[in-house]
């Protein structure tokens, strides 16, 4: 696809303001596979995927509507989910929406092993439909952005973060990765990433944030410690992660407004 | 009363400096720093593993050498300290040298390079540079920290802090540590190598029967600024960055008296080939310039030259730091068994 200077203008704005779109390095079910690095390439292919997706979902809620919670084995939905390739364009894409697939996979499934009324468990098939279609919208957007040469490649190793400012970008995708992993009902893998991008990268960052906003490190160094940890430990809903790690998100924001700002007036070397 | 050995930072130094108790040490005074403006012009290509730290400020220092140096190409893969010099263990086994130098953010990491036998000889004028208690035959300290105890004055008075490491588990003081943290287990190791591991493993049981445990070391200070506790263990900078954010922090430090409590420890850089440009990178990083950045922004000590610490730290010459080999703490497993051994870790 050509773009014109105005639409890669329109671009760079969106991808200023969807802070989601980033190239994850790494992602946490196997290998991610080449495709991803060539996503206009496949779009036809997600498409056909997301809606074989959505007719397996309502297969499987119309079993159930049938037949009973046991015959309609609601399992394998998340079977089916990892079985596309779909799966892991939106995960390095955006691993907001991905989040949510894992969230609406897990209320169909829930809401099935619960007995609910099938109007519940149509609603919570709406809900995934939904998501799915918003990540094809949002893998569409990103190859298009990937198209103009505005998408790092996505790698298979980490490269450390340069500087604090680097680090915060980092620190941001691996905490909205949180909540993915969290949907996905990986509590211990949620856990981890939680320390680890604690121990990893935001200690780095705190030593040199903290001269400017003392109170904002605390904030943070609760959120990492206390507050997040505690949601997951607790099993609080999607949702109300979601919420932490949103707040998180705000407050990493601002801390890296603040180093930019203390960048533009740092005093030379030489 | 305990003697006491605090310097009450900021405001009080330079009433602190004039105290008769405080006396000098063996820091022989090293040649003048040498300005950039005074070294050869950086030609040809080098590869520098650096260990991570200091945020982006060792990058600044870097980008400020390049550019200074039109003729310079520099090659550098980044990564955690101790990766790295494992990588450099490894590389030399199968026999390769990747790397020219090796920039790490603690003595540790250089020690187990040196002990291998990996690190070239520097040149004397350029260990010259250094304080005399920083002066290596293989690699050369950039910067120092300090053990040291922060401690809030609206809960304990400095009086009441030891001056003595061993005797801190018998004081009434309620304690934060972070054991899990890379500086404070090069502290137990100081602390083995000087005191024995039973009279360690004795400290480090009493110690966790009273104190309260966070990840980091920030997270000590934090908690001794909030009150949660009267004292704390970490390197100094941490509560001098805390005190430039929040200038009216509840927050002083204290200093123990010729034990690993007050340990003076360096990031430190070191040459895997034999270079000229290599040894003079290095000279770079001694620079006066380059040592006064550090310490401006990264509140670290400035090892090269008579220069002075940053502000609200006595100097070295007003401090009683143990007499050790840095290098020595990079024997960092038996120190991680006795932690393990005595339920710290």
């Amino acid at each position: 696809m050509k773009l014109g200077s105005k639409n890669i203008q329109k671009l760079l704005t969106s991808l200023v303001l969807i802070a989601g779109f980033t190239a994850f390095q790494t992602v946490a079910n196997g290998d991610v596979g080449e495709h991803v690095n060539h996503l206009s390439d496949n779009i036809k292919k997600y498409e056909e995927e997301v809606n074989w997706l959505t007719s397996k979902v309502d297969g499987i809620v119309t079993t159930y509507q049938k037949s009973g919670a046991k015959a309609a084995h609601p399992e394998a939905l998340m079977e089916h989910w990892e079985a596309v390739d779909f799966h892991a364009a939106i995960e390095t894409n955006y691993v907001l929406i991905y989040a949510s697939i894992w969230q609406g996979l897990y209320a169909v499934k829930g809401s099935i092993d619960e007995k609910s009324s099938i109007a519940d468990v149509k609603a919570e098939e709406a809900k995934l439909n939904k998501a799915l279609w918003q990540a094809l919208g949002a893998v569409k957007m990103a190859a298009k952005y990937q198209d103009a040469g505005l998408l790092a490649q996505v790698k298979t190793t980490e490269e450390a973060p340069k500087n604090s400012i680097e680090a915060l970008v980092v620190i941001d995708e691996k905490i909205h990765s949180v909540v993915a992993k969290y949907a996905e009902q990986l509590i211990d893998t949620a856990t981890t990433m939680v320390h680890d991008t604690y121990l990893n990268l935001f200690e780095g960052v705190e030593g040199e944030l903290i001269a400017i906003d003392a109170n904002l490190v605390e904030d943070l160094e609760k959120d990492f410690n206390v507050t997040l940890p505690l949601a997951i430990k607790n099993n609080k809903s999607v949702d109300e992660v979601r919420d932490i790690v949103t707040a998180m998100s705000t407050k990493l924001s601002k801390a890296k407004m603040l180093l930019e700002n203390k960048e533009k007036n740092k005093k030379d070397v030489f | 009363m305990q003697r006491r050995t605090f310097i009450k930072t900021l405001s009080y130094l330079g009433v602190v400096s004039a105290l008769p108790f405080l006396s000098a040490q063996s820091f022989a005074a090293p040649s003048k720093a040498i300005s950039v403006d005074d070294l050869p012009e950086l030609t040809g290509e080098l590869t520098l593993y650096l260990g991570r730290g200091e945020g982006g400020l060792y990058e600044d220092v870097l980008n400020a050498i390049k550019k200074r140096n039109p003729n310079f190409t520099l090659r550098i893969r980044r990564g955690p300290t101790a990766a790295l010099a494992n990588t450099i263990m490894a590389e030399a086994k199968a026999g390769v040298r990747q790397a020219d130098l090796f920039w790490a953010v603690d003595s540790g990491a250089i020690g187990q390079i040196v002990g291998a036998g990996l690190a070239q000889k520097l040149p004397n004028d350029l260990t010259e540079q250094l304080q005399s208690e920083f002066r290596f035959n293989d690699w050369a300290p950039i910067s120092g920290r300090i053990r040291t105890l922060p401690y809030n004055p609206t809960r304990v008075t400095a009086d009441k802090v030891p001056d003595d490491i061993m005797a801190l588990p018998d004081s009434d003081l309620s304690i934060a540590w972070a054991p899990a943290y890379a500086s404070f287990q090069s502290f137990i190791t100081a602390m083995r190598i000087l005191e024995g591991d039973d009279a360690t493993t004795k400290w480090l049981k009493a110690m966790n029967k009273k104190a309260k445990k966070y990840a980091g070391e920030l997270g000590v200070v934090m908690a001794v600024e909030r009150g949660e506790v009267d004292v704390g263990l970490a390197n100094h900078y941490y509560t001098l960055r805390l005190k430039s954010g929040k200038p009216d922090a509840n927050l002083d430090l204290a200093f123990t008296k010729n034990d690993a409590g007050c340990l003076v420890n360096a990031s430190g850089i070191l040459a895997l080939k034999q270079s000229k440009t290599a040894t003079d990178f290095m000279r770079y990083l001694l620079s006066k310039e380059v040592q006064t950045y550090l310490s401006g922004e990264a509140y670290e000590i400035p090892l090269a030259g008579q220069l002075p610490p940053p502000s609200g730290i006595p100097s070295l010459t007003e401090i009683s730091p143990p007499a050790i080999d840095l290098t020595k703490l990079a024997d960092l497993r038996p120190t991680l068994v006795l932690m393990r051994n005595a339920g710290v870790l």
